[in-house]
């Protein structure tokens, strides 16, 4: 693959895209349509949003996201507001200049520092709220009933296999962190490649229209598998229409990450992951794993500092799914429980569950929900109607989900995919 | 008339002034007049102007409150207190055990918070009340409106409709069992979309959201005159991470739970607030306890926690004014928040197992 003059360029001052160069090109990287990656921070600063014209994904999540902050963050000109010009005059010489400065102080601190009413205070908290909130409110009816305006209720993504989408009422949630947790070999890694590959087909078979990102932080990225699963695609989606399939680029589409530490990880989902969002280019973030950052750099002792990077990710995480209604999937490992009070407070409520997700609580708060994969050992398959199956037998089990009951399922891993057993 | 020059809501150096011209009582205010009182204490017309019709709109205010009986600074003996809030009446969970433990269900007019790990069901129980708070008052409801807003993105409408459609069902069954007129007037409107319809929804995103949010409330309260359930899910979430400075954290949460008291009291509504929990590093083991620090603490009248014990999900009364401290066992049904079925009636394997210890306990509170 010749190189490109800015490509080389950045070679040197960017390891991970120099991994992801080389684990795509077996399928036609240099063929792309789309921009690559390190281009598309160059025009960064030229960003606008809602100004790329007829991308669908991106008008179901609409300009929100980039307006909100600027107007949160920024200067605001007062005069806008339904403000007393004696009350604008005050903001001025208090040098209060953004809404969340004046949301910061409390009405007492407000008199005080500008020297105004009470009702004056009130009066202008209630009105810069109001300029911030606007009528946000919605009826729990239109959300039920408006399914074009609230997809992020109703879409969900597909598995690519019904009998786990049942499971699943659909598949994994737009709006939200998932988190699959299992031992090693049980599977995470499988069912997240599909994922990467049922995004990519269109909203009509349980897609979202748009690419993947995939960011390792332990392995390598296991493209071969990924082809392998690309090729038989035919085969596991007997639902969609052969040529639909053969429309769909699904390599082109699926950008890998490397981050093995934590401040790359920061940097890739702060800067270069919200980029790739921001244009509508990817509408899935898979995170494998998110305990294998914390496993090599903390020990016992730094367990704070452990909880403050834990609780920044998964904000960070929970704001790029929520601003984009993307669905976030993060891989966890499992670690043996010690005492039954440990398996409690992570809401694994099966008795004869020996392992728990690792990096406890913290991380769980941010979770929308948890599901567990693992594999099922040959004393445990019963009945003779799974039987030939034995030795690839594994489960899929909703730990916790707000919409989905305690349940799970049975699935195997075969050449063309994950597929459940009913 | 009587009221005081330093209870008025008026700028501080215009009260200062005020203070130091010798005037006392905002009728003396009045009597003077605006000529007068630019004069006297060396403010413009406009100001004076401006100072008295702040004065006159407050003496108004007072003088209606006073006559309507409602006012803030109202006296009443303990007895009336007594009888208003047995008055009020409760939202109930329909799980009778945590009903129980509540004195009745979730009480208006106080603020309720929920903690407990990720899964355990704290969302259940908003989603729950938030149906539950509209049934009709002749099945015991207080036929309200719910204001459900969600800072984590985990309020799922179809599961909501879901609890809806099961408690508008549950009704029926009551009327049909009872064949009484009302019941069934009540029941043609009490529908899933008339109850889907009553919930307002709002999503803030963070923190600033959700204090703009707070700050609104009362003007929309004021609205929808019929709203007795505020529910936040959760207050934690947005005020755990991006803080530096956790003396504004402090500051801001008390303001916020502040302000929830007033809209509590002002609106005669529940405020249910969910919590997360956290890990408190001791001397020789760590303890789970509510997240949001100390201070946090005081801000809910009635605190749950739900916590695990093997499979089966207990809710501890931790902290209540009128309650004694106990435990309870409850379930998440497809149906929604509900007591733990007697063996004979769910076929579970795992549940049955469990009841040789948990019957003895529920048989007890009844």
């Amino acid at each position: 693959m010749p190189a490109h003059p800015a490509r080389a360029a950045n070679r040197g001052r960017r390891r991970t895209l120099a991994a992801n160069r080389v684990s795509l090109e077996g399928w036609g990287w240099s063929g792309v349509p789309c921009t690559p990656l390190w281009e598309l921070e160059a025009h960064a600063q030229k960003e606008r949003p809602g100004s790329q014209p007829g991308n669908e994904g991106r008008a179901r999540f609409g300009r929100s996201p980039a307006f909100r902050a600027r107007a949160l963050w920024q200067e605001m000109d007062w005069e806008q507001l339904e403000l007393n010009p004696r009350v604008v005059a005050a903001l001025r010489k208090a040098d209060i200049k953004s809404i969340k400065e004046v949301l910061n102080l409390s009405g007492a601190d407000l008199q005080r520092l500008m020297k105004l009413s009470s009702a004056d205070a009130e009066c202008l908290l209630k009105t810069v709220s109001h300029s911030l909130r606007r009528n946000c409110m919605l009826t729990a009816l239109q959300l039920y009933q408006d399914k074009d305006h609230f997809a992020s209720q109703h879409q969900k993504l597909s598995l690519g296999c019904s009998v786990l989408d049942n499971l699943l009422k659909g598949g994994i949630p737009l709006v939200g962190i998932t988190e699959l947790a299992g031992e090693s070999s049980a599977g995470k890694t499988q069912i997240s490649l599909q994922l990467c590959l049922c995004v990519q087909y269109p909203y009509k078979y349980g897609g979202l229209e748009s690419g993947a990102v995939y960011v390792c932080t332990e392995d390598v990225f296991p493209s071969k598998r990924l082809q392998q699963l690309i090729d038989q695609q035919h085969k596991l989606r007997a639902d969609v229409p052969p040529e639909v399939i053969q429309k769909i680029r699904f390599g082109n589409n699926i950008f890998v990450e490397h981050a093995a530490d934590l401040d790359t990880f920061h940097n890739c989902i702060t800067k270069r992951i919200s980029l790739l969002l921001k244009r509508g280019m990817v509408r899935l973030v898979v995170i494998d794993s998110i305990a294998a950052l914390f496993r090599c750099e903390f020990g016992a002792s730094d367990s704070v500092l452990k909880a403050r990077y834990l609780q920044m990710f998964g904000a960070q995480l929970h704001s790029l799914s929520t601003r984009f209604s993307t669905p976030v999937v993060c891989i966890n490992q499992v670690t043996d429980a010690v005492g039954e009070s440990e398996a409690a407070q992570c809401g694994c409520g099966s008795v004869d569950n020996k392992v728990t997700p690792a990096l406890g609580i913290t991380w769980a708060n941010h979770l929308l929900m948890r599901l567990m994969v693992s594999r099922v050992s040959q004393r445990d398959q019963l009945s003779g109607a799974v039987f030939h199956h034995a030795g690839n037998m594994r489960t899929l089990r909703v730990a916790f989900a707000p919409h989905l009951p305690p349940s799970f399922c049975c699935y195997t891993v075969e050449l063309e995919g994950v597929k459940g057993i009913k | 008339m009587q009221r005081a020059v330093g209870s008025l809501p008026l700028g501080p150096a215009l009260r200062a002034r005020l203070a130091a011209a010798g005037f006392q009582t905002a009728q003396e205010l009045l009597d003077t007049g605006p000529c007068g009182l630019s004069r006297e204490i060396g403010i413009s017309k406009e100001e004076a102007l401006e100072a008295l019709q702040v004065v006159r709109q407050e003496c108004s205010g007072d003088a209606a409150r006073t006559a309507g009986g409602a006012g803030t600074t109202r006296k009443c003996t303990a007895l009336e207190l007594l009888e208003e809030e047995q008055a009020q009446g409760f939202i109930i969970t329909f799980c009778s055990a945590l009903d129980n433990i509540l004195g009745g269900g979730v009480q208006l007019t106080k603020i309720t918070e929920v903690c407990g790990a990720p899964g355990v069901g704290k969302t259940q129980l908003c989603m729950q009340l938030a149906v539950d708070v509209q049934i009709p008052e002749c099945f015991g409801g207080v036929c309200g409106e719910a204001v459900f807003i969600d800072t984590e993105g985990s309020f799922m409408v179809d599961r909501v409709a879901d609890i809806a459609a099961a408690c508008v069902q549950h009704c029926q069954l009551i009327a049909e069992t009872h064949q009484e007129e009302d019941h069934q007037k009540a029941l043609e409107t009490f529908s899933l979309e008339s109850i889907l319809s009553h919930i307002y929804y709002f999503r803030c995103r963070d923190y600033i959201e959700l204090l703009a949010q707070v700050y609104l409330l009362p003007d929309f309260l004021s609205e929808h005159s019929k709203v007795r359930l505020v529910v936040i899910d959760g207050i934690a979430f947005p005020f755990r991470h991006d803080f530096e400075d956790l003396s504004l954290r402090t500051r801001l949460l008390n303001g916020l739970a502040q302000q929830l008291i007033i809209i509590a009291n002002d609106h005669k509504s529940a405020v249910v607030l969910t919590n997360q929990m956290t890990t408190r590093i001791g001397q020789s083991q760590s303890t789970l306890v509510p997240a949001l620090g100390e201070s946090w603490g005081h801000a809910a009248t009635v605190r749950l926690i739900f916590h695990w014990d093997k499979s089966q999900r207990l809710a501890t009364l931790y902290k209540s004014p009128s309650q004694k401290e106990s435990t309870i066992p409850y379930t998440i049904t497809p149906h929604g928040f509900r007591d733990v079925q007697p063996p004979a009636v769910t076929q579970n394997t795992e549940s049955t197992e469990m009841n040789p210890r948990k019957r003895p306990r529920r048989e007890e509170e009844k």
